[in-house]
């Protein structure tokens, strides 16, 4: 490869240092390095090393080597930073070009909804789970995985969902492959929106099943999708999508998909234990919830654990216990995992008020956001972009963003289209209203630098 | 041999979402469609008003499928790699050119592409003696000074080959899915017009006022 200069590098850019006294809790607001110009590096992505070349399939190993050793400082080093402390609303990380740490940001990256993960009672019923039962489950689900406790979490959540009967899968990956390939077959055809996540489309991929994917949320590209198969046929969506935190249109959704003879399922991730009277999910928000087959969903969001699971009739969950090869194949959930997320799923029934706070906090967010110029898409949830719309620049700016006190996520091409960038924030309950406003000021003070404000 | 070059005012593109299965009967067996996603396949249309070449001005519209670059080791990075299946020009000198040089399968009548530029969106009509052959619309995002590597795969068989083919000039493209394609009953339009081609592009490319250069063919 001839390696092509950077016309602009990451370096120079100031860091936020820890502060020295253990009282002060923000970080000082850096000057900000010039707005930067295109880098070299970015013309390129992940898309251009997926197929490679040659004879041998390490071929693509140099070339792909050559390109992240130019991406990596000129953004991609953003990603997979290590924190040095929970993900609480303020956290510690470790800035990975420099190796310097940043103390006190504002994290707006964190999927811990209802700030579960550090809850004392939680931490307190994960310790005794690991006393009782040790670390590991060591075995699979169908052997000898499963404890009392798993089984406690499967009715718990159940009951919570107010279904028949629940599934525990390794990871909320894991359920989507586990679930789509335990049912779909070679001949069925799945229809699924264009935004579906990726273990939506792996899951179908491994099912065999013929796939036709739906405009964005659009009805009636889906009634065009489906009306023309006879055969066996099930619609995924999701309840909220991560990327532009919009709500599924689920009532035309469910309504074309019954009038052709499909089947339901939604995935739940980002919404299950946050939407709905009863935080069942977007389903029971738009009053749904009986007519949706199949009810996914992870542990690794809003309870703050990590697994994944699905919910329905006991009918489907019995064949699921046998065909989910990601259920029986896998070991079972740690039992210290499995004996916080029992606690986490309580309190999210016991304390409504923390979704009540969660929403207060959103609608908060969002009306700083809007009211200071950004540009925030079509959120309805507590996940919210902040669209830069210029790949070149969704790195420089998101930098910015973490040096002046801020944690969030840039997210550019392949993960959402070319010239889609954005920067991916998202609110939790336990964010205070003045670290909100921080938040905005320092997100709108950048935006405003790299002339980004709309108005 | 020489550097090829062919200036022109305007490359208009869009890329196409259609079923892999049906860009896989659209390329040769040693090629494989590239995947946008699992089961998907891109259809590509470009058209180029080319103003100076060595067989004179004329306009030209290219349907392809993606397929994915030859990525070599010590070699520059290509873009994206496309393997035209049907070309069409406005000139017969243009044809004769293009199939003697670069093996590139033509449409063997003139046609003609009408460029419309209107608010930021440029219009494109392609027809033969006014029959309609297909009509595209993009519009621009942000303009930027470039020099792009791509790929092109044609055959004459049995025998195989690649350009690397440079594009020079200002350049813009996005995916905000504004624009759209109607393809016309016409032979050019054949091949897709059984199959599912997207109605509108995922991905509009425009790049003006530039140079296309070819570099020497080479057998594969």
């Amino acid at each position: 490869m001839s390696s092509r200069p950077l016309r602009d590098g990451a370096s120079g850019i100031a860091g936020v240092p820890k502060p020295d006294s253990p009282s002060a809790d923000t970080p000082k607001a850096t000057p900000a390095p010039p707005v930067p110009v295109t880098s070299t590096a970015n013309d390129l992505d992940y898309s251009n090393f997926f197929w490679g070349s040659g004879k041998d399939p390490f071929d693509i190993l140099g070339p792909f080597d050559d390109w992240f050793d130019e991406a990596r400082p000129a953004g991609y080093y953003l990603f997979g930073q290590p924190m040095s402390s929970a993900p609480r609303p303020r956290v510690d990380v470790v800035e990975q070009l420099h190796k310097k740490e940043l103390s006190g940001l504002i994290n707006l990256a964190s999927y811990n909804y209802l700030g579960l993960s550090y809850r004392p009672e939680v931490i307190e019923a994960a310790c005794e789970a690991i006393r009782a039962y040790g670390t590991g489950a060591s075995g699979s689900p169908i052997l000898s995985g499963t404890t009392e406790l798993h089984d406690e979490l499967s009715r718990t959540l159940a009951r919570f969902k107010n279904k028949e009967e629940c599934l525990l899968f390794p990871s909320g990956y894991g359920a989507n492959l586990g679930v789509i390939a335990g049912l779909m077959r070679s001949g069925d055809l799945v229809v699924t929106d264009q935004f579906a996540h990726a273990s939506i489309v792996d899951g179908i991929i491994l099912s065999k099943a013929q796939v036709r994917y739906f405009r964005h949320n659009n009805a009636a590209d889906l009634e065009r999708k489906l009306k023309d198969f006879s055969g066996r046929k099930l619609v995924i969506v999701e309840g909220v999508y991560s990327m532009d935190g919009d709500l599924a249109n689920l009532p035309e959704i469910v309504e074309v998909a019954k009038s052709n003879g499909a089947r339901i399922m939604i995935d739940e991730a980002h919404s299950a234990f946050l939407f709905g009277p009863n935080g069942r999910g977007v389903a029971e928000h738009f009053g749904l919830d009986d007519e949706i087959d199949i009810h996914l969903g992870t542990f690794s969001k809003s309870l703050g654990g990590q697994g994944g699971y699905v919910a329905g009739s006991q009918k489907l969950i019995r064949y699921l216990k046998g065909f989910g090869r990601s259920h029986v194949f896998s070991c079972a959930l740690s039992p210290g995992v499995v004996g916080g997320l029992i606690k986490a799923c309580q309190i999210a029934r016991d304390e409504p008020e923390l979704r009540d706070r969660l929403w207060a906090n959103t609608a908060y967010l969002q009306e700083l956001l809007r009211e200071r110029g950004v540009d925030i898409g079509d959120s309805r949830s507590q996940v919210i972009p902040i669209m830069i719309r210029d790949d070149d620049r969704v790195f420089k700016v998101a930098e910015d963003m973490i040096h002046n006190g801020v944690y969030l996520n840039p997210i550019r091409y392949p993960a959402v289209g070319k010239h889609r960038s954005r920067l991916r924030i998202s609110v939790t309950s336990t964010h205070t209203m003045p670290d909100l406003r921080e938040a905005a000021d320092i997100i709108a003070r950048v935006l405003d630098r790299h002339g980004l404000l709309c108005r | 041999m020489p550097l090829t070059r062919y200036h022109f005012k305007n490359a208009v593109n869009g890329f196409f979402e259609m079923s892999r299965e049906h860009a896989k009967r659209l390329v040769p067996d040693h090629l494989e469609p590239m995947e946008l996603k699992h089961s998907i396949g891109v259809f590509a249309v470009t058209a180029f008003d080319f103003t100076k070449s060595e067989v004179g001005p004329y306009t030209e519209l290219v349907m392809a499928v993606i397929t994915p670059p030859r990525i070599a080791v010590g070699g520059e990075f290509p873009r994206s790699a496309f393997y035209p299946f049907v070309v069409g020009t406005s000139t017969q000198a243009s044809r004769l050119h293009a199939i003697e040089r670069w093996h590139l399968p033509h449409y063997m009548a003139d046609i003609a592409v009408d460029f419309q530029e209107k608010d930021g969106s440029m219009v494109v009509h392609a027809h033969e003696d006014g029959r309609p052959i297909l009509d595209l619309k993009v519009s621009a995002h942000k303009w930027t000074p470039v020099n792009h590597l791509y790929q092109a795969f044609t055959v004459d068989s049995p025998r195989r080959f690649k350009a690397d083919i440079h594009m020079e000039g200002a350049f813009t493209e996005h995916e905000e899915e504004s624009g759209d394609l109607v393809l016309h009953p016409h032979p050019m339009c054949e091949a897709v017009l059984s199959g599912d081609v997207a109605s509108f592009p995922f991905r509009e490319l425009w790049m003006r006022d530039g140079v296309q250069t070819f570099e020497e063919l080479q057998t594969i």
